[in-house]
């Protein structure tokens, strides 16, 4: 089983887990819980490595399996972090876990950001509500090789203040991000309450640090969203060859067998677990159906 | 993973069996599945007097599985009480689920001219109504359909309750279990009126691996799927009249908002 | 390539013997309309003359519903439940089918194989069966008409018996025993016969020419009027899926036994026509309507499989025949594309 092999080779069955124990888990809003995961296996936890913007399936026996997007940095090793929303029959259930339970884990999957593109570019992270998650990741491992980046703006954006992902956090890593050229910039949309910025993400570009000609752009949000952040991104002049978004679909399989996440036409049939979940500007804009 | 919150081993869920307006088959099914012993073991049955008379009516269960239609006054308000006293309420059968045959009529004549057809002039000893699924009086959290429910769907609702959680519902039709199963289509072969297409999948096609054309027991696939109007369209080309369609599609189905609209819509708008 | 001869006599002492190596499937007629692959008992039973079976043979390596997984969840361990390997041998699978198998390899073993699809085709013997279009085929225009590879043996039909064609290695295994016994040599009257039978089966399609650029019609006319009008028809039944030979949709659900501790991973078809394939947390649904699902299907099998070099879709004409709202798949795409003619 799992537990003899680690999880890139020996393996033959792909749709086997590995075990992981829940170390940790914090509440990020009403909805929505953050958990710290460990392999149980040693060797599995030491070797195990993923990129931002891939993500793992999570399995709890009985229930079954949801693909969560890992939003750890790929630079801290020995753990890894999941935001889960409450939001079906199995993610209410992981809610319900106590630290010391035992999960089971497949991955990573997916194809991840292209970190090594956004080298020596300046960085435009935008996220809208749960799009937070996969950006967190992009956004440490840009801070844990800072040295690889220009400067980088994280714009967080969701409708109401309260359910800002990672707000605390963000907000406690002002001081230092001014010193090291970060711009944060967390807005709720539809929260007149809410003590911070208001509206959407696009009209927080003003505080953007970057140099839209020599930066890369990460976003993750609903499919709505995107349309609209594309037409502003291309009109202010930011080069397409470098935006990026990544999407969510039914991953079941992971592995592009099962079906569920297929996109696209004719020509350029994708599954988004394999062939994304992390699309370019030129792919979401020319095959219909991405978003 | 624990079987049901802060229950691990310690504590039995609490079950009760409720009848309404019924001939009682779901609950003979639900008393006759082979795992009966193992489910016994499992949950305490606080009510359920097919099985004991020691049963009390209503109790305060974690989960109620009621059989029947709403068909009389008692009914509505027995099952007022039963969902006071349940957490989890679970519609059983295709009475419970859909209104079940007694419910032919929906629409079509009034409760009192229900009565007179069936009983002339004599009285009965309740105030009886049009019969009604139970959803339509209180809020009910799972949907066990067929007539009667098939075991295996039992058992996975039970187990899963064991667990703290419910099966994935199906949304899909008998049509594509029928495929699986390798049968013959009836409807393509024969060209006899099989509900197949409509009717919630979960028999493995029972009854068109015996030759019997679907007659939608197990009714209209949920979230408005079940394509009445695609179906007619299919039986008006195979020559089936308006009236025909109709009464096979009310069965089971007489409840379904989208049933008449969508006959309109294939056959005009003539009654 | 090996080419042997056998008489019709000595083909039904042929099956006799595959029987003993495995479990022998071969095409049934089930009733007025319908062929099923089915366990041989009576080798006369078995149909040389079949259009399609209703059930496609992808189903004996995939099965329709198979435990991947039993668990124990206070141990939290998953115990794999391989295939036993059980040889299955499936005798007269026609070129479009064995086509259709191939796409299934490409997603199911070339990239992080499936062990248990894998397990499954290698403990499989696949037996080809020439045969003669009717209206629904258009497996020529897709060419996947004539196969050269993904069967061990294929049988031609000849007036006295078949040619028979060597594919592998494990075909080879299967005909040199019996050499001299029940296969003889190929003789030029037979060659001759094999060519006429091509001839003549070539002409009895209703479509003719290639359908090459038929996904890029497919893109330019997104949104094409037949679509809406189609889908309109549409039961949303999953018939069309579940009968392709090339359709992979599968769903997983964890089934608990009543003990509370253990139970099984299962794997069933799914079907991207339920309203539940494109659906994510939050009751957002990718393909939301009918329509969206309908139009899914016409994309998804008309993409390209880069293994085989040909759309997904292998013209085996199940979709069109089994569709209880005879929505008519071949005719359909030939609107898209504009093909003119050559339809009946």
């Amino acid at each position: 089983m799992s537990q003899s092999k680690t999880q890139d080779e020996g393996k033959e069955n792909i749709y086997d887990t590995a075990k992981c124990r829940l170390l940790r888990k914090y509440k990020l809003s009403e909805s929505d819980k953050l958990f710290l995961f460990r392999f149980e296996d040693p060797e599995i936890a030491t070797n195990w490595r993923f990129k931002p913007g891939q993500f793992v399936e999570v399995s709890l026996l009985g229930l079954g399996e949801v693909p969560i997007s890992i939003c750890s940095s790929a630079r801290r090793m020995g753990f890894f972090e999941l935001c889960i929303r409450n939001a079906g029959r199995v993610t209410s259930q992981i809610h319900k876990l106590q630290p010391g339970s035992l999960v089971g884990i497949r991955g990573p999957y997916g194809n991840g950001f292209p970190m090594e593109q956004f080298y020596n570019r300046d960085l435009l992270l935008v996220a809208a509500g749960l799009g937070m998650a996969p950006l967190r990741s992009v956004f440490l491992y840009a801070i844990d090789n800072r040295w690889l980046f220009g400067n980088i703006t994280i714009i967080n954006s969701a409708k109401f203040g309260n359910e800002l992902l990672f707000k605390r956090e963000l907000e406690a890593m002002k001081d230092i991000a001014t010193a090291e050229d970060i711009s944060i910039v967390q807005t709720a949309t539809r929260d007149p309450d809410f003590k911070g910025l208001h509206g959407r993400a696009t009209s927080h570009f003003e505080k953007v640090n970057v140099d839209p000609k020599n930066c890369a752009v990460a976003m993750c949000g609903p499919p709505a969203m995107y349309k609209g952040m594309f037409e502003e991104l291309i009109a202010r002049g930011y080069d397409p060859r470098y935006i990026f978004v990544t999407l969510e679909r039914r991953m079941k399989c992971g592995v592009g067998k099962c079906g569920h996440c297929n996109i696209g036409t004719a020509t350029s049939w994708k599954y988004a677990c394999k062939d994304g979940p992390v699309f370019d500007y030129y792919a979401i804009t020319s095959i219909p159906g991405l978003i | 993973m624990a079987i049901i919150d802060g229950c691990d081993g310690e504590c039995q869920p609490r079950v009760g069996v409720y009848a309404l307006t019924s001939c009682y088959g779901c609950q003979l099914k639900l008393a006759t599945v082979q795992k009966i012993m193992e489910i016994a073991n499992a949950v305490s049955f606080e009510s359920f007097y097919m099985l004991s008379s020691a049963s009390k009516h209503p109790a305060d269960v974690d989960v109620a599985f009621v059989e029947g239609s709403v068909s009389t006054e008692k009914d509505l308000e027995e099952l007022y009480e039963i969902r006071k006293h349940s957490r989890i309420l679970v519609a059983l059968g295709a009475c419970s689920v859909n209104g079940g045959v007694q419910s032919w009529a929906e629409g079509e004549m009034t409760h009192e001219e229900l009565h007179a057809k069936v009983y002339g002039t004599g009285k009965i000893g309740m105030k009886g109504l049009q019969a009604t699924p139970i959803s339509k009086h209180v809020e009910v959290d799972y949907y066990l359909p067929g007539c009667p429910p098939e075991e295996d769907e039992i058992m996975y609702f039970i187990s899963a309750f064991l667990f703290g959680t419910f099966p994935e519902p199906k949304d899909y039709p008998v049509c594509s279990e029928c495929r699986l199963a390798g049968n013959p289509c009836i409807l393509i072969e024969r060209g006899e009126p099989c509900l197949g297409p409509v009717t919630t999948a979960g028999c493995k096609a029972r009854c068109i691996t015996f030759n019997v054309p679907c007659i939608g027991c197990r009714g209209p696939v949920p979230h408005d799927t079940a394509w009445f109007d695609s179906l007619a369209m299919t039986f008006k080309n195979k020559g089936i009249s308006k009236d025909q369609v109709r009464e096979r599609f009310r069965i089971f189905g007489a409840h379904n908002p989208n049933l008449e609209p969508m006959l309109k819509k294939i056959y005009g708008g003539t009654d | 390539m090996r080419y042997v001869k056998i008489s019709k006599q000595n083909t039904y002492e042929f099956l006799e013997r595959l029987k003993k190596i495995g479990t022998l499937y071969a095409p049934h007629k089930i009733s007025e309309k319908f062929f099923d692959f089915c366990e041989v008992d009576d080798v006369k039973d078995v149909m040389f003359e079949y259009q399609r079976t209703i059930r496609p043979p992808r189903r004996f390596f995939y099965p329709e519903r198979e435990v991947l997984f039993t668990f124990d969840t206070r141990k939290v361990e998953l115990y794999e439940n391989l295939p036993s390997d059980k040889k299955q041998i499936l005798f007269g699978v026609h070129s479009c089918d064995i086509v259709a198998l191939r796409t299934m390899d490409s997603k199911f073993i070339d990239d992080q194989p499936d062990p248990y699809y894998k397990s499954r085709r290698e403990n499989g013997i696949v037996i080809g069966l020439s045969c003669l279009p009717d209206e629904y085929c258009f497996c020529n225009v897709r060419r996947v008409e004539f196969v050269d590879a993904g069967f061990d043996l294929f049988f031609h039909e000849l007036p006295d018996g078949f040619l028979v064609r060597v594919g592998t290695v494990v075909g080879h295994k299967l005909v040199d025993p019996y050499e001299g016994e029940l296969f003889e040599e190929v003789c030029p009257d037979d060659t001759e016969n094999m060519s006429k039978f091509e001839e003549k089966r070539t002409s009895m399609f209703t479509t003719q020419g290639n359908w090459d650029n038929l996904r890029y019609f497919m893109e330019l006319r997104l949104n094409h009027p037949m679509y809406i009008r189609e889908s309109e028809k549409c039961l949303g039944c999953g018939n069309c899926t579940l009968t392709c030979p090339s359709c992979k949709c599968y769903d997983v659900q964890d089934i608990p036994s009543i003990d509370g501790r253990t139970g099984e991973r299962i794997r069933f078809w799914d079907s991207c026509q339920f309203r539940s394939h494109g659906l994510v947390a939050g009751d957002h649904n990718f393909r939301e309507t009918k329509q969206d699902r309908f139009h899914n299907r016409y994309q998804c099998k008309n993409s390209y499989c880069s293994a085989t070099t040909t759309s997904f879709c292998v013209g085996c004409g199940r979709c069109t025949y089994f569709c209880p709202a005879d929505i008519q798949f071949k005719k359909n795409l030939m609107e898209i594309a504009g093909y003119k003619g050559g339809y009946s």
